[in-house]
């Protein structure tokens, strides 16, 4: 067993997204009773604007935009905006805002990024409102193959924030050879090195590919009883290390995981500073997906979505982002803005992270859409694997 | 005139009665205040019980400043007993009775964000068969992380407490300096300790230990990261305190006379020890126990940062059901089981060490 070189310089932003990540998990506890608590009902706690000035309060993932998008678009518009990262969870953060939301309260964001198996929850529930399409003429550079997605036909109520794909990533140092598959997941010589995330539809769909069951035409829990079989089985025997949300980035950096399910930008912004770490779209295949922009029911800032919307899909805009982020642009022509930026972010335009090569992206599934009754059972054998 | 003597007396009745009055405007606002708490009433009605409350509670005042020292001494300990009382009213009592209510519903549909109380005893089965595993480990992962402060926490008390001299206080800031970081960020710290390539690991892996730690159970795989090991190791190391302080302070009021008495007796060192120094320090181990058990029980902080999917214990569990899957009944009913059991265990670990007289 060769002891590979520590490696232990984190970044410091990699260290407060880490500690973050953890102190939003203890407070949630004490948010949740505080969000019972009821309270005031203001609508958007905006950056300080005065009577009527147009405000807007973003809630989005960590580590998820570039460092001068905010305030360019400050300055383009004059809103005053309210940039947070709080989003670490889909359903924890539903569970949060779920009490406000349920008595008909506004919470305090005006936009929310939810992964888009979780924004149709929140248009079929009610909670989020129609967007002014008429004031986002950039609409129309949303990529074809996003369009009209079954829950918000017309894109309606929703646009793509960022999409990517979850396949399977490693650190070289830790497995001492490269993978090709999902099914070296399971290799018993990576035993209790394996990462899975707590996203069910990215670990089960991984999976249910490496098993032969396309995770984009399944409808009941039946159809994917195997994934979940095989998760179980790994779990009980300590194959798997832990499943983690976005925290894996380090215990993957580290070697504590020589391999895991991941996301494809978390890889790109990790492997500028390890090249160990390296990003698979399995053999057996990956799945797709997207976060939206949502606009929450409560808010009052209709046109600071609609020209917030429209300024991330101006593609020169959304280039910048994508050249930070590492994750898939979901606006047609960033890569040609990306190739005009030169120097790193035209690297970036030849990544097969960002930009799937044909034959890869003939492997991409996107997660079928369940109804509410099988969505129950999913979750619910989820839950019991993850062990919590 | 008759009316006006008539009105006096049954003031001056009112008056002897102190101990009474004080008694029931302490349970008058006890009740209350879980009721506004608790979400009895709402509202309009909710704001004019705090109102009567707040009267009451100038009426109380202003009935021991007309009073005469025989009516203030009789409602002196009422007085004394009243802000502890409220506040656990306000934040126990009302809460509990909000989670046993919660406990009982159930859920229409996945999305009733407001279970309505139906005497739902299924949630109970649920707490108690489908986390089973995480009962059962929670206690016996708190049970032996109490075992192991014990063992640690009793050496170190007994030097800092008789052998300290003038360093005693030094000593014992030390073990509290721990505390100054915050509980979230000194087991974030064991992470980097007991990660695969991180300085522990190394040093066995060095000394060629690894094959007795796995033999051992405390390693596995070759990692001490997310094993049972971590998680109890985690426990140990964040409750040492609440062992070591109560076991100093019983030892610390041990009369050292009574050490030289038994000498004089022709007592032994380890015999003296045994009769006296001990027996005078149970109160401080009672304690410890209790303070490093309980919280450790209901602890979900060390097994999700240092552990693995099969080390979750219960608090894990009851996090996950509030947070993740909405399902506050049987979080609910989780909770209570938790408390229920950990109850009854104190209650047989009272009797059972029959300490009266910390009680």
């Amino acid at each position: 067993m060769s002891n590979h070189a520590q490696r232990r310089n984190y970044s410091r932003r990699e260290f407060f997204i880490r500690s973050g990540l953890a102190g939003a998990g203890a407070l949630s506890l004490p948010a949740l009773i505080a969000a019972c608590g009821g309270g005031s009902d203001g609508g958007s706690g905006g950056g300080g604007g005065g009577g009527g000035a147009k405000t807007l309060y973003f809630e989005n993932w960590p580590a998820y935009i570039d460092g001068a998008t905010e305030a360019d678009f400050e300055a383009a518009t004059g809103i005053a905006m309210t940039y947070k990262e709080g989003y670490n969870d889909n359903n924890e953060y539903f569970a949060k805002v779920q009490t406000r939301l349920s008595s008909d309260k506004a919470i305090e964001a005006d936009m929310l990024a939810p992964t888009f198996w979780m924004a149709s929850r929140y248009i079929n529930l009610g909670w989020a409102q129609k967007l002014d399409k008429a004031k986002i003429p950039n609409a129309k550079n949303l990529r074809s193959d996003l369009r009209d997605p079954g829950f918000d036909p017309g894109n309606l109520y929703s646009m793509p924030w960022q999409t990517g794909t979850a396949g399977v990533a490693y650190n070289i140092d830790a497995t001492g050879r490269e993978l090709t598959s999902v099914a070296d997941l399971f290799d018993p010589a990576f035993k209790g090195k394996i990462g899975m995330l707590t996203e069910m539809r990215d670990t089960i769909g991984l999976i249910l590919l490496s098993e032969g069951v396309d995770p984009s035409s399944i409808s009941t829990f039946d159809e994917a009883a195997v994934a979940f079989e095989k998760l179980e089985k790994a779990k009980a025997d300590g194959q798997i290390r832990q499943f983690t949300g976005n925290d894996y980035m380090d215990d993957l950096d580290t070697g504590n995981f020589a391999a895991c399910v991941a996301w494809s930008g978390d890889v790109v912004q990790l492997s500028r500073d390890n090249p160990s770490v390296r990003y698979i779209i399995p053999e057996e295949g990956a799945t797709s997906w997207y976060d939206t922009m949502i606009w929450m029911k409560g808010s009052k800032q209709s046109d600071s979505v609609a020209e917030w919307i429209n300024y991330v899909y101006d593609p020169a805009n959304a280039a910048k982002i994508a050249a930070e982020v590492g994750y898939i642009s979901p606006v047609e022509g960033v890569r040609d803005e990306l190739v005009k930026m030169g120097g790193d972010a035209a690297m970036m335009a030849e990544s097969t992270i960002l930009f799937p090569t044909e034959d890869e992206k003939k492997r991409l599934r996107t997660f079928a859409s369940l109804s509410e009754e099988e969505e129950a059972k999913f979750d619910e054998a989820f839950a019991k694997i993850t062990g919590a | 005139m008759n009316l006006v003597v008539d009105r006096r007396t049954r003031l001056a009745k009112f008056f002897d009665r102190a101990d009474f009055v004080g008694l029931g405007t302490m349970l008058l606002l006890a009740l209350g205040i879980v009721a506004v708490g608790a979400g009895w009433v709402n509202g309009d009605a909710a704001r004019l019980v705090v109102i009567a409350l707040g009267a009451v509670l100038v009426g109380i005042i202003a009935m021991a400043v007309m009073g005469n020292g025989e009516v203030r001494r009789k409602l002196a300990p009422y007085g004394l007993l009243k802000p502890g009382i409220l506040w656990l009213a306000l934040f126990f009592l009302a809460p509990v009775w909000s989670l046993f209510v919660m406990s009982l519903s159930a859920k229409e549909s996945r999305f009733d964000f407001w279970p309505d109380f139906s005497w739902h005893w299924d949630n109970y089965r649920t707490a108690l068969t489908e986390f089973r595993p995480q009962f059962v480990r929670s206690f016996s992962y708190a049970g032996i992380a109490t075992l192991l402060t014990l063992i640690i926490g009793f050496p170190l008390a007994y030097v800092i407490a008789f052998r300290g001299g003038r360093y005693k206080t030094i000593l014992l800031g030390l073990v509290v300096v721990p505390f100054f970081t915050s509980y979230l960020i000194r087991t974030l710290a064991w992470q980097n300790l007991l990660a695969d390539s991180g300085p522990i690991v190394s040093i066995i892996d060095d000394l060629r230990l690894t094959g007795l730690f796995e033999s051992l159970n405390i390693m596995e795989n070759g990692k001490l990261m997310n094993t049972p090991a971590a998680v109890i190791g985690g426990l140990t190391y964040n409750f040492l305190p609440f062992m070591v302080l109560p076991i100093y302070v019983s030892m610390e009021k041990i009369d050292v006379r009574l050490l030289d008495a038994a000498h004089d007796l022709y007592s032994t060192g380890r015999r003296a020890f045994r009769k006296v120094v001990l027996p005078l320090t149970f109160p401080g181990i009672f304690a410890g126990t209790l303070l490093t058990f309980i919280p450790a029980a209901g602890d979900f902080i060390n097994a999700a940062l240092l552990g693995s999917p099969n080390t979750t214990m219960i608090g894990n569990s009851i996090q996950d059901q509030f947070i993740r899957q909405n399902n506050w009944p049987v979080a609910g009913a989780m909770s209570l089981v938790l408390m229920a059991i950990i109850t009854v265990a104190v209650m047989i670990y009272t009797k059972f060490l029959g300490t009266e007289d910390l009680v």
